[in-house]
Order: structure tokens, then C-alpha cells, then sequence
């Protein structure tokens, strides 16, 4: 047999494989919904913002940057986003220290405080600071002084807020890296606190440091939820885009701004990831956990300020609770719960729908990730390569952006994907491209450890693709897949920014209606749907947790 | 042959893991693949399971040709050095799940299950999960996984790598009483010169990518062909015959002066010692090993290596004298010259 029949011979036996077959679906078939509701869309948004009338043309961009609207808007994000930054990776850097450099008690509470503001749509932040600062607010009246809240300085407490829990687990997760041994050595050598503080904590959090601000600013800058509620007229890009295309219906000058906006944040994503790989990179395997021993004017010092921190969030996220069951807002301070009877169009409608879309994103998305996850293992590297990288793409796209493009590409009649417009369908896709990124590199994280001999052994007795991924590949990487679930649950039942352009008034989700409801001056009412939310929230990561335990304990039996 | 490979080429990118190898498994035989970190025989056996592809070559197994057929549907069993027990099974499910995948009756499973638990000596395991098992115990329940489905070649990555040295012994003396009683046609790699010479019938020693030598485990130890495999499989004392002139001329005859062997090898034991007051050798150093003392011996062509067994009364410093019987040196060829540098 010569060389080409050999070839031949392998070719047709490759096509002929099922399980080859199998990979090509379980990459092709993710891939394929990457390409169409991430890839296209971005590519439909970038040609509307160089559209003019007929013709393509850099119009819109002069247009644009000739106003001084969005020069005013683009300084205000930056602002805003660098001071944020500042603020809550300081903030942050203190509560990280003390969870995980200091001695003290009730570490659990601070640490269950702390995620609190990621368990609420953004703009829970910014009605519990009106409630708490604003003209009606408790501490207004309380100290009789009237406090302007609306505008930079309300926006940057709630901003800072709803950044803090992401500074604090990157911060934390880069503290967690040194070891005992290394501070052990230290104080061998006579080092004192302080010089171990500043040669040894500091540094090796640097890139954590250097990647919580990074997050941070993009977290600011894309938000669109606080900048809504409390920006005022400080307004910010986001704000922009929304009043370009909601309130002047001007979707190519939408399509510009939204640009201008991707431009900082895949800036800001691109040096953030390779951060986190230095990171990585420094990590060292055998570690010995460090175990702080109580120091009292550090550790007291540092739980009270941890404290106080957390005092102001359960403050502000409380507040909000709290007002939703309070008669008349500030007049009659009795308890009810009129408010819970929702009056605007829909009622609780949104919140059931929400609920099931979310649901919706969580297994689709928890599959698609699995799935590809699994695939891309079995492809040789340079085709590998090419598909990550898309897949880590979408995290550094605006979900205001990717809601513009959404509603560019679906919203037009040329394409079949105009049948999805207007369903519940398109907002669950919408918020599981939101937050791919983030679910895919916790699900690869998962195949990484997954040692391959697990497979080829399942493999070597027989086992074809499909069933090595039933038996052996999913039961290990469980708890990663129940994250997934979970975070693509959770951040579906609370994101604003991406379905803000797709929610029609037949089809809202909960974050709009909340919006609605602040916008039509029942503040109450919105506060008691965001409380609605974040008991369904607060649920599911309860049963995550309850999950996670079980299975970690199963495993260890 | 019952297990042919032909020709086995594997290329990864500039590097040639295996250039043309060939070699064939008998029916029953215990096969080790022996060689250092490197030497390509990892490679070989994922080639024959089927979890790498050839690049050239063809692995047969009773004349029907593999090449093409994934490792699922050969029907070998494969023992890894790190275990790699499915965690989220028991050990009971660990070992019937190939024939769980063949659909055999769960009754017949548990049946079998038992079988190979009694067979590996861990009887009262079987509702265990591996995590909770020792590594000797775990590696055991891989065995038995691997033999539950009676595969037609049973292959062992370095299964007692990760062990340690008890546990280890132990293992190695149950799996070649296990593969003796079953008849298993067993390819085991190896890097331990001491394991590959307790359990095989015939050892491949492999370097570079290509096997330098193939025999019994007596073939390899007393007549190796080259200076790699001397060294690779214990201790030698290799001469030029410059030197064995000098010290040993009645060893010249032996070398046929057509071969390209250049190198005398005498195995410490071979080397006799005597205390002579006038002897042309002194002892250097003696490393007490129990059951033998390992000497260093300064001749007039350098150290010697030179073990003795029982009571000694030699000591550093003595001088002494030392014989070789005539047949007792094998003549191999140098293949561990310095390779030349590869421009980069």
C-alpha cells in the first residue's frame, strides 16, 4: 500500500469515527451559537456605526466626536471609572487583608456581607442610597442637612459598592497564593510585620491588585443600572447610548458611542488577562496555607474597618428591604405590604418570566460551555487556539453593547433571526453571550484538572465519547458545572445592561421593571420587587451552596 | 508473533519520539518495555493502546491490522502509573465498569467483581470509593479494572512508579503471579532495571527512540550488545582493550577483532578479590550493603567497581590483587559517545 492509499485509507476512516463526529458537534454546535449571537452581532453594530443613509462612511464617528455631549459623557466614565477603581480596590485590599491576613472572629459574616451587593440588579444600590441620603432619606432627616445625591457622589458610593465584592475575591485570591513557609522564613530571618507587609503581602498581590482595578473599571464604566437611577445629569456613556437609541431612536449614533465605549473596556480586558496569567504563572503547587496568628492593634484594627465596610453595604442593600414594607415613605413610617402588590402593567409577571428565562440561560449555557469544554479538548491545539479565544471574548463587550447589537441584528426583517425578536428565547441567549467568558473559563478550569488518564482508561475499556462524558468527565467536573448553573441563574435574574433594548412592553424581565417602577415615582414598589429578587437570588445561592457541600462531602466519603 | 509492531514511527513536531521500531508479544508473554525518561516507550505503548496515533508503521494484532482502530474497540487493559480510579465510582463500579459498557447482566458483573477483588487480595473493599484506598490498594483495584474484561494484551505504564519501595515489591511479585495464572500477553514500561529483570520473560531496552536490544532478562544483564544497555541495566566496570591488557590480557582472546565492540564489560561480581601484600590495587572506599560490599578499587587504569558476598576482611587502604575468569566479560559496542551538538 503506498503512501497516498494510506492517507486515503485514514481519511475515510476519520469521517466514518463517531466519536470524531461527536467532537466536530460538541465544538461545532457552541461554536456555531458563538458566530451567531456574539460574533455577528458585533459585526452588525460596528457596520451600523459607520452606516450613512445608503453608504458606509466615518459620518456618524465626526458627528459624534464633534459633540460635546459625548465628550462630556466619555470624561464623566472616565472619571467615574478610575475614581471607583481607586476606592473600591483600596476598600477592597483592606477587607482581602483581613479575611485572609488577619486573626479575628466572624470572618463568615463579612464574608457573606460582602457578596450581598452582587445578589441585587445593580440599581439596588442607588435606591438604597436615595432612601438612605436623598431628600427623603433617613440620614437626610436625621441630621436635617440636604444632601444633593443625585449625580457624581452618589454614583461613585453605589458603584463602589456593587465593584467591592469582585476587588475583594481577586485581591483575595492572590493573597491566598503565599504561603506559611515563605512568612515562616521571614520571621526566621527577623523580618518585623510591617517589612513583612511590604515585602512579601504587597508584593505578591500586585497583579491581584493590578486586576481588581482593571475589573473594577470595567465594571463602572459598562454599568448602566446605578447610572440610571442616581447619575442625575452626570451623565456617563452608558446613559448615552441608551438615551441615543431609547430616547431619540438614533441607532447608528447608539452603534458609535457603543464603540467608543468597547474601545477602553477590550483595552482593559486585554492587560487584565495577561495579569492573571503572570499570576498564574507565580503559582506553586504543595502550598502551605497560612494561618494568621492574632495581632491585636493589626487584627482589631483591620476588623473594624472590614466591619464598617460591611456595615455600609448591609446598610444600603437593608434600607432598600426595609422601605419596601413601610407605608408612606417618610410620612407614615408603619409597616405593610401594599407596596408587594405591584400595580404597574404586568405585575409580577416580569419576575416569573425572568425567573424562567434565567433558568433557561443556566442549563443551555451550563451545557454549551460543558460541551465545548469537552470538545476542545479532543482538537488538535492550533484549532483549539482560535475557538478559546472567541470564547473568552464576550467579557470584554459592554452588555449595553451587546444589547445595541441584539437588537440591531434581530430587530431586522433580512434574516430568519428575526423570529426570535420580542422572546423570551432571545433574552436568555442574550444574557448567557453576557457572561460566556466567565462560564467557560470556570468549566476549563474544571477540565484542567481532570487528569486525561481518567479518560483514556474509560476509553481503553470501551467506552465511547458520549459515555466517558456521562460517567466520567461530567461527574468529575460537577461542582464546576453547578457554579455555571448557578452564576448564569444569578446574573440572568439581575442584569440590566443587555436586555434593557430587548424587553417589549408584552415581554419585560425583572431589572426593567424595577427601572419602570423607579422611573414612574414609586420608589417603594421598586424597592419591594428588588426585594423579591433578591430572595429568589439569595435562594439560589443557598441551594448552591447546600449543592456543593453535599457533593465536596460525598466525594470525601 | 501474537502482538506485532512494525516499523513504528511517531513524529511531535521536529522531535522523532520513535524512528522504525519494531517488536512483537507472544501469547502468555510478559514483555517490558525498559528504558530511561525519554526513550520513546511511553509513546509505544499508547501507540499499541490507541491513544496516540502512528506516523508511520502498523501495529498487528493476530494479522489483523489496528492502526485505525481506537483504543475503545481494541480490547486491551491499561494500568496508568497515577491509578486514575473514576473518583466519582466505587471500587466495585470501578472495576465492572468495562463490562457494565458491554452489557453484561448486573448479576454476572457482581459475580466477576468478587472474582477479581479475591484475586487482587482486597476482598472487603469493594463498597469503597478510591479515595479512600492507599495508593498500593488503589493501584490493585486499576489491575483488576483492567483484567475484568479479559483483554487480549494488558498494558502497564509504569504501574509501580508511584508506589513506595514495600508496597512496590509486594505489587510486582502479584502481578506477574496474577498475569502467570491468566495468561495475559503483558507489555509493562518501565524505567527500573530491577523490576523490568524480576517480571519479564523478555526485556526491550530502548533509547533515543529505537530499541538497542530485545531478550531475556539473563541475555541483557550478562550479554549486553552496547555500552547503554551495560550501564542501563546495574553497575559495570567497562574497559578499553588497552586496558584490559594491561589488567586482564587473558580477556583478549574473547574479543573477534571484526566486531565493532570496543569495550569490555565486567560485572563487579564477576571481578575476584584477594588480599596481596605486593597486589598492584589498593581499595579505596567499601560501601557496606548487607547482604554485599560494593568496593572501589584503584588500579593503574582507574576505579574499578568490585562487590563481594559474605564475610570480607578486606579494608580501605589494603592492597590487592584482583582475577577475572577467562569467558567472564562481554564485549559491547560504545553507542553513549557524546552526540554532536544540534546547531539551534
Amino acid at each position: 500500500m503506498n503512501a497516498s492509499e494510506t492517507i486515503q485509507q485514514r481519511a475515510r476512516h476519520q469521517r466514518l469515527d463517531a466519536d470524531r463526529l461527536l467532537t466536530a458537534a460538541c465544538v461545532g454546535l457552541p461554536l456555531l451559537g458563538l458566530i451567531l449571537f456574539f460574533a455577528y452581532p458585533m459585526i452588525i453594530v460596528f457596520l451600523r456605526s459607520i452606516t450613512v443613509g445608503d453608504s458606509y462612511g466615518i459620518g456618524n464617528y465626526v458627528e459624534v466626536l464633534g459633540s460635546s455631549g459625548f465628550w462630556r459623557a466619555t470624561r464623566h466614565s472616565l472619571v467615574m471609572g478610575g475614581a471607583t477603581t481607586l476606592v473600591s480596590v483600596f476598600l477592597g485590599f483592606i477587607i482581602a487583608h483581613g479575611l485572609y491576613r488577619c486573626a479575628f472572629r466572624g470572618k463568615w459574616l463579612i464574608r457573606a456581607i460582602i457578596v450581598l451587593p452582587l445578589l441585587a440588579p445593580s440599581l439596588v444600590q442607588a435606591l438604597g442610597l436615595i432612601f438612605l441620603l436623598g431628600r427623603n432619606g433617613v440620614i437626610s432627616r436625621a441630621l436635617g442637612v440636604e444632601i444633593e445625591i443625585y449625580g457624581f457622589w452618589g454614583l461613585l458610593i453605589a458603584n463602589t459598592l456593587y465593584a467591592l465584592p469582585q476587588a475583594v475575591m481577586i485581591i483575595g485570591a492572590a493573597l491566598v497564593l503565599l504561603d506559611a513557609r515563605t512568612y515562616e522564613a521571614a520571621d526566621v530571618m527577623g523580618a518585623s510585620p510591617w517589612r513583612q507587609f511590604r515585602d512579601l503581602t504587597l508584593p505578591s498581590a500586585r497583579f491581584g491588585i493590578l486586576n481588581a482595578g482593571f475589573v473594577c473599571f470595567i465594571i463602572t464604566i459598562t454599568d448602566f443600572g446605578n447610572a440610571a437611577v442616581i447619575g442625575g445629569d452626570y451623565s456617563v456613556l452608558a446613559t448615552e447610548i441608551y438615551s441615543q437609541v431609547v430616547g431619540q431612536r438614533n441607532f447608528n449614533m447608539g452603534a458609535v458611542v457603543g464603540i467608543m465605549l468597547l474601545l477602553p473596556t477590550v483595552i482593559a480586558y486585554a492587560i487584565e488577562r495577561q495579569a492573571m496569567k503572570r499570576q498564574q504563572a507565580g503559582q506553586t503547587t504543595g502550598q502551605v496555607p497560612y494561618r494568621p496568628v492574632f495581632a491585636p492593634p493589626r487584627d482589631l484594627c483591620m476588623a473594624a474597618l472590614s466591619l464598617l465596610i460591611c456595615a455600609c453595604i448591609v446598610a444600603v442593600i437593608g434600607i432598600v428591604v426595609y422601605a419596601s414594607f413601610v407605608t408612606l415613605w417618610p410620612y407614615n413610617m408603619s409597616l405593610s405590604i401594599k407596596h408587594y402588590d405591584i400595580t404597574l402593567a404586568g405585575g409580577y409577571s416580569s419576575l416569573w418570566m425572568t425567573i424562567l428565562i434565567s433558568l433557561g440561560a443556566a442549563v443551555g449555557g451550563t451545557i454549551a460551555v460543558f460541551l465545548l469544554g469537552l470538545g476542545l479538548r479532543r482538537l488538535p491545539h492550533v484549532l483549539a487556539q482560535p475557538v478559546q479565544i472567541l470564547a473568552a471574548m464576550p467579557a470584554a463587550v459592554p452588555g449595553m453593547v451587546l444589547g445595541l447589537a441584539y437588537i440591531l441584528t434581530f430587530n431586522s426583517t433580512s434574516t430568519p433571526l428575526y423570529l426570535l425578536y420580542g422572546t423570551a428565547a432571545l433574552i436568555g441567549i442574550v444574557n448567557f453571550y453576557h457572561y460566556h467568558t466567565q462560564g467557560f473559563l470556570t468549566v476549563m478550569t474544571g477540565f484542567r484538572q481532570l487528569p486525561p488518564a481518567l479518560e483514556e482508561a474509560a476509553g481503553s475499556l470501551g467506552a465511547g465519547l458520549g459515555r466517558t462524558a456521562c460517567d466520567i468527565v461530567a461527574p468529575f467536573i460537577a461542582p464546576m458545572l453547578v457554579s455555571v448553573f448557578f452564576f448564569l441563574f444569578m446574573r440572568s435574574m439581575v442584569t440590566l445592561s443587555a436586555v434593557v433594548f430587548l424587553t417589549t412592553p408584552q415581554l419585560s424581565v425583572a431589572a426593567v421593571t424595577i427601572m419602570r417602577l423607579d422611573d414612574a415615582g414609586l420608589t417603594s414598589q421598586a424597592a419591594a420587587f428588588s426585594t423579591c429578587v433578591m430572595a429568589v437570588v439569595c435562594g439560589a445561592v443557598l441551594s448552591m451552596k447546600v449543592i456543593l457541600a453535599m457533593m465536596q462531602r460525598r466525594r470525601a466519603e | 508473533m501474537y502482538l506485532n509492531v512494525r516499523d513504528a514511527t511517531k513524529i511531535y513536531g521536529t522531535f522523532t519520539a520513535l524512528d522504525r521500531v519494531s517488536i512483537g508479544i507472544d501469547k502468555g508473554e510478559f514483555v517490558c518495555l525498559l528504558g530511561p525518561s525519554g526513550c520513546g516507550k511511553t509513546t509505544l505503548l499508547r501507540l499499541i493502546a490507541g491513544l496516540a496515533e502512528l506516523d508511520g508503521g502498523e501495529i498487528t494484532l493476530e494479522d489483523a491490522n489496528l492502526s485505525q482502530m481506537p483504543a475503545r474497540k481494541r480490547g486491551f487493559g491499561i494500568v496508568f502509573q497515577s491509578y486514575s480510579l473514576f473518583p466519582n465510582m466505587t471500587v466495585a463500579e470501578n472495576i465492572g465498569y468495562g463490562l457494565k459498557i458491554r452489557g453484561v447482566a448486573r448479576t454476572d458483573i457482581a459475580a466477576r467483581v468478587a472474582e477479581l477483588l479475591d484475586l487482587v487480595k482486597l476482598p472487603q473493599v469493594a463498597d469503597k470509593m478510591p479515595g479512600q484506598l492507599s495508593g498500593g490498594q488503589q493501584q490493585r483495584i486499576a489491575l483488576a479494572r483492567a483484567i475484568a474484561v479479559d483483554p487480549r494484551v494488558l498494558l502497564l505504564d509504569e504501574p509501580l512508579s508511584a508506589l513506595d519501595a514495600k508496597v512496590r515489591a509486594e505489587l510486582r511479585d502479584e502481578i506477574r503471579q496474577v498475569q502467570r495464572a491468566l495468561g495475559i500477553p503483558t507489555l509493562m514500561v518501565t524505567h527500573d532495571q530491577e523490576e523490568a529483570l524480576a517480571l519479564a520473560d523478555k526485556i526491550i531496552c530502548m533509547n533515543h527512540g529505537t530499541v538497542v536490544q530485545a531478550g531475556t532478562p539473563e541475555d541483557l544483564y550478562h550479554r549486553p550488545a552496547t555500552r547503554f544497555v551495560a550501564e542501563f541495566m546495574g553497575i559495570s566496570n567497562l574497559l578499553p582493550p588497552e586496558d584490559i591488557a594491561q589488567l586482564f590480557p587473558d580477556l583478549l582472546p574473547s574479543r573477534r577483532e571484526s566486531e565493532r565492540a570496543q569495550l569490555a564489560c565486567l560485572r563487579p561480581e564477576q571481578i575476584d578479590i584477594a588480599s596481596v601484600a605486593d597486589g598492584a590495587a589498593t581499595i579505596r572506599s567499601i560501601s557496606f550493603l548487607g547482604n554485599l560490599r560494593r568496593l572501589q578499587v584503584d588500579t593503574t587504569v582507574g576505579m574499578l567497581t568490585v562487590e563481594t558476598h559474605g564475610a570480607n576482611p578486606c579494608r580501605v587502604g589494603d592492597r590487592v590483587a584482583l582475577t577475572v575468569a577467562p569467558d567472564a566479560c562481554t564485549w559491547v559496542i560504545d553507542d553513549t559517545e557524546p552526540r554532536k551538538a544540534v546547531p539551534a
